[in-house]
């Protein structure tokens, strides 16, 4: 599902991501863990086309997205979900209309929307909030209201920016479910995060960055 | 299209003190460009009129037998720039002036009914009435030699004429500096409502947005705000034209005589309006074009 060959990512004369390869198959979840400045963000920032490699290849279901035209790039995002530790919530807009705006850009029919907002609400545990403005919920709220936005359109991979980053423990326990669970219905996640507890709760395979530099390692079960 | 005017309308009702101050500011561009071609229209009209209005009085010397005034009236009168040629006696010309100015009347009957030379009031064809054809016919009949003198009254209107003319170039020139300097603020004034709405578009180009679904609510927002800044321009100037239509009737009556102010023709209200419209559409397009251009 997720391939990366040899990829090297540099801002000016200094290597953010230096000869990166791996896999990650179809729906499978995976962690990118490392120390801050390990490149784990950047390398996310690849696989949503938001950043281009210097060299290597990023493909995304087969589709080299380092060679793809800037007009194509939507057509790889509504098939990429991402989520960020920021939550990035229009946060005067309500709980629904700020995961409606997911299929309202694919051009999604009202009945649609009627039928999916509810649907994903109703995974991440938020059915029953749609009208309630984002801006008033808490961080964890924010947080699954943006893994909701994220999956409405049922992506076929799933990435995530240090989605605990802001939130407290038990906060962080319920959001590493939710995309455990939607790991679970077969989407393939891939997780930034340096939370050891976190990955020891919840193990799978890790894939480690360091300086730049990738080290697979298998979980500890 | 009923999605994107939906979406449209949520963006305008989400950001409405923005959408508000971008068509206050199309607003005044349109206004202050509208208040400049009003007042050279009226004054160019101004012109017209004096300038038909404009007839020549040739007085002849004192002790003009009667006979070569008939003969001089008859000579002006073949001549092809003269539409009319009218014999103003001594006489006539001190009962009209008792007539107009009836507290001078004492002073008239003293002075005896030759007080005022005869004259002969000319006036022109419209195709010889510009100020250089004017004057030449006057100095011919000053070279003629029967007259005292021949007043044609052109020449402040001449240099109003020419003062016209500098206004017009130099208001083409300020007119461009305050084209560039307003097309600046409202390019400013809509960056600022872009910037504003910056997480709104990067959150949109993150959930898979094309440029066109994201630069198109932007683009009738703008067309939307040129509209209604064109509209609030053109009721400003018609407000501004009924209140001083009638106070320069009252303060210069002689000066604007039968002469109405104008307001800009219907054409003009148009061009206006385009203006507005195509304007605000371009600005907030190329506003919105730049700074998807900076997102990831």
């Amino acid at each position: 599902m997720i391939r990366l060959y040899h990829v090297v990512k540099s801002y000016g004369d200094r290597d953010a991501l230096r000869d990166v390869s791996f896999h990650v198959e179809k729906g499978e979840m995976v962690y990118l863990t490392g120390p801050s400045g390990a490149g784990k963000s950047t390398l996310l920032k690849l696989l949503y086309g938001a950043e281009r490699p210097t060299s290597g290849k990023v493909l995304i279901g087969g589709t080299d997205i380092s060679q793809l035209p800037a007009g194509n790039l939507p057509m790889i995002r509504r098939n990429v979900g991402v989520v960020f530790q920021d939550f990035k919530l229009l946060p005067m807009r309500t709980v629904a209309a700020n995961v409606a705006l997911a299929l309202e850009v694919i051009g999604a029919s009202e009945e649609q929307l009627r039928r999916r907002v509810p649907a994903v609400l109703n995974i991440v545990g938020l059915r029953g909030r749609e009208d309630t403005v984002a801006g008033v919920l808490s961080g964890g709220e924010q947080q699954r209201v943006a893994i909701a936005r994220a999956i409405v359109n049922d992506p076929a991979i799933l990435l995530a920016d240090e989605p605990t980053g802001n939130l407290d423990g038990s906060m962080a326990v319920e959001v590493l479910e939710i995309l455990q669970a939607i790991n679970l219905r077969g989407t393939t996640v891939l997780v930034a995060t340096h939370d050891i507890g976190l990955m020891d709760r919840f193990p799978h395979r890790k894939l480690r960055l360091e300086s730049g530099r990738a080290v697979s390692e298998r979980p500890r079960r | 299209m009923m999605q994107l005017f939906r979406r449209t309308l949520r963006g305008i009702l989400e950001h409405l003190y923005l959408t508000v101050v971008g068509a206050g500011v199309i607003a005044a561009a349109l206004l202050l460009i509208g208040t400049f071609v009003l007042v050279v229209r009226n004054l160019d009209g101004l012109v017209s009129t004096w300038n038909h209005d404009a007839h020549i009085s040739a007085y002849f010397r004192p002790q003009t037998p009667a006979e070569v005034q008939v003969a001089a009236q008859q000579a002006i009168a073949g001549r092809r720039e003269v539409a009319s040629v009218e014999h103003v006696t001594a006489e006539e010309a001190t009962v009209w002036m008792k007539e107009q100015m009836p507290q001078m009347a004492p002073v008239m009957d003293d002075l005896g009914k030759e007080a005022l030379p005869a004259s002969l009031e000319i006036v022109l064809k419209p195709e010889y009435l510009t100020t250089e054809q004017v004057e030449a016919f006057a100095k011919s009949l000053s070279d003629a030699g029967s007259f005292s003198e021949v007043d044609y009254g052109r020449d402040w209107v001449g240099r109003l004429d020419t003062f016209l003319s500098v206004l017009r170039i130099f208001g083409g020139v300020l007119g461009g500096l305050t084209a560039v300097g307003t097309l600046f603020l409202v390019a400013n004034t809509v960056h600022l409502a872009v910037y504003a709405r910056r997480d709104e578009l990067a959150i949109m180009r993150l959930v898979g947005a094309t440029d066109g679904y994201i630069v198109g609510p932007f683009a009738m927002e703008g067309a939307l705000q040129g509209l209604l800044g064109s509209s609030v321009a053109i009721a400003m100037l018609w407000a501004l034209h009924q209140s001083l239509e009638g106070r320069l009737a009252t303060m210069l009556p002689a000066a604007l005589g039968t002469q109405e102010l104008a307001f800009l023709p219907a054409p003009s209200l148009l061009l206006l309006i385009l203006v507005g419209t195509l304007g605000g559409t371009a600005v907030n397009t190329v506003a919105v074009v730049r700074f998807l251009r900076s997102l990831p």
